[in-house]
């Protein structure tokens, strides 16, 4: 496993974010980390990055202590927060001053994803707006090559056209050495991206399984057949018919719907987690 | 559980030159911006006494104060944005990411602001100094100036920062006054990094507040747990029946301020620079 959390409990004065969380990440994946907003997930985020400590409980990350923040570890673990903060200097020189630090940083891959996202590298940071800073950043982020890429909300501030090009870079971007956990409230931004889905919600993992295995047990559908409708988990009706999810018993391939999966589970999440049960 | 605490997890030189490369980098042009302000100011206030101090304008005394009134209120400013990246969260997360430790990253803005500002300012002082004592000693030569009284009035030395105070009793202050500059320095660095916000003004408080309670302390519990009639002087003297001829005093060996003395005016600094070293290990943002 690259990150193993044991009994995590974490609070905020008086505030309880987590208690007793456990979750493993293991490499070659890419995590989509679901949930409303202050649920927890930029929380556990910067627990797994070493810039909140657990108030009991251990995080094994690529066999650091990230409360330690050593040199070494922050080499291989790199945040991309929701908030930003860049210095007011040229891009090129930011760049060269900050990849140094980082041992494996590839400047031909950030130009590449920079030149994927049309990025203009000739400006000053200060003078960029969010949407063009948060795409500066992705694209160092990936470029530092680091073992595990931890980033809460990336979509935010991106533009249609470069949410679409996000999941292109990022789906280019995991191996079978590196992690990435993506953490967002906007779903339908990771369709076709994540290859496990992870949803938190008041501290707690409400849902966690692959892909693969939601393909397996579940069946995302349109029908306006009302005994089919009868017998989904979960239903939501619009014009073009009842958009469902079912328990898929023939092995039938169907386009998962993220956003609709995420609110069965809010609504239904033990039902649901019981068709996974072996 | 992978314990990388060798050599190379806690000090390298070659990480610590690219974090002073990324700090200089980032503040270059605040910095640059900062030593022709500190040159104007100090011009056009030594610039002022010269025109209105008629007759021995920038005295060795005049200078002094210049010089440590600027120290302390520009280096303590300062030293209390030198961590200033916890002010806002997303700064400190990027400051704390930076792949370097925090002893690297304690003694980054410790050359920075305890070192190379003092030998920036210093340097400027003098800049600006120099060439205003030699305007004030031709215009005493040239203009003939006299005291009230008559006398000549003599040419004006430099202030000399390690020569001591002008007058010869107060010599040895000079050292005191740069070594308790070194101090409260620090202090502000550590509140840089205690305090989110307003660290400068929230220092000031703090400090007078911990000399308030230091003072109070001696005296209550010093003063009180003496004999009838004596009294503290300074640190290691207690004397009885000051001011009349029949005064006594009782003064630590001269060992243990030998030893007592250099522990307070050295060790504060270490004390503070140290304590911001673990604050910055601990921070979480």
């Amino acid at each position: 496993m690259m990150v193993t959390i044991r009994d995590l409990h974490f609070a905020y004065r008086r505030r309880t974010v987590f208690s007793g969380l456990n979750l493993d990440l293991a490499p070659g994946h890419i995590y989509g980390l679901l949930g409303r907003n202050g649920t927890g997930k930029s929380t556990l985020l910067r627990n797994l990055g070493g810039f909140l400590f657990p108030r009991q409980g251990t995080i094994d990350v690529l066999g650091y202590l990230p409360r330690k923040r050593q040199p070494d570890f922050l080499q291989r673990v790199f945040l991309l927060p929701e908030e930003l903060f860049l210095p007011p200097l040229p891009v090129r020189r930011w760049v060269r001053v900050q990849a140094v630090f980082y041992p494996r940083f590839s400047q031909e891959q950030f130009d590449k994803a920079a030149a994927g996202f049309s990025l203009p590298l000739e400006g000053r940071l200060d003078e960029m707006s969010y949407g063009q800073q948060k795409k500066i950043l992705i694209c160092f982020a990936l470029a530092t090559n680091a073992d595990l890429l931890l980033m809460d909300e990336p979509t935010n501030g991106l533009d249609i056209v470069s949410k679409s090009q996000f999941r292109k870079v990022m789906a280019g971007a995991v191996d079978a050495n590196n992690c990435i956990v993506i953490s967002t409230h906007q779903v339908k931004d990771l369709e076709n991206l994540i290859d496990r889905v992870t949803i938190i919600d008041e501290g707690r993992i409400l849902f966690d399984q692959t892909v693969d295995a939601i393909s397996r047990t579940l069946l995302f559908r349109l029908s306006h057949d009302p005994q089919e409708t009868a017998a989904a988990i979960y239903s939501e009706s619009s014009f073009r018919g009842n958009s469902l999810i079912l328990p898929n018993h023939t092995g039938e391939e169907s386009a998962q719907d993220l956003e609709m999966l995420y609110k069965a589970v809010m609504l239904k999440g033990a039902q649901l987690n019981l068709l996974f049960k072996p | 559980m992978k314990d990388r605490s060798a050599v190379n997890q806690t000090f390298s030189m070659d990480r610590w030159a690219k974090l002073m490369t990324l700090h200089w980098s980032v503040n270059r042009k605040r910095y640059l911006l900062a030593i022709p302000a500190m040159l104007g100011l100090l011009l056009v206030w030594e610039g002022f006494i010269v025109i209105e101090n008629t007759f021995q304008p920038l005295d060795e005394g005049f200078q002094s104060l210049t010089y440590y009134v600027g120290l302390y209120t520009v280096g303590c400013l300062y030293a209390s944005t030198i961590f200033g990246e916890f002010d806002i969260k997303a700064q400190g997360i990027v400051w704390l990411a930076i792949p370097a430790s925090s002893l690297e990253k304690m003694l980054c803005g410790l050359v920075y602001s305890a070192i190379t500002f003092f030998v920036v300012y210093t340097l400027a002082f003098y800049l600006v100094d120099i060439p205003m004592i030699r305007v004030v000693n031709g215009l005493i030569k040239n203009g003939h100036r006299t005291w009230a009284e008559g006398q000549p009035i003599d040419p004006v030395p430099v202030f000399h920062v390690f020569n001591g105070m002008p007058n010869d009793y107060l010599r040895h202050l000079s050292s005191l006054y740069l070594l308790f500059y070194f101090a409260l320095q620090s202090a502000f660095a550590l509140g840089s990094v205690y305090f989110k916000r307003y660290a400068f003004i929230k220092t000031g408080v703090a400090v007078a507040i911990a000399l308030i309670c230091f003072m109070t302390l001696q005296q209550r519990l010093i003063e009180q747990t003496l004999p009838q009639g004596w009294h503290r002087q300074f640190f290691y003297d207690w004397i009885i029946d000051g001011g009349t001829l029949h005064v006594r005093a009782v003064r630590l060996s001269p060992l243990l301020g030998a030893i007592l003395g250099p522990m307070l005016l050295y060790g504060i600094p270490v004390i503070f620079w140290t304590a911001t070293y673990f604050r910055i290990k601990e921070k979480e943002v």
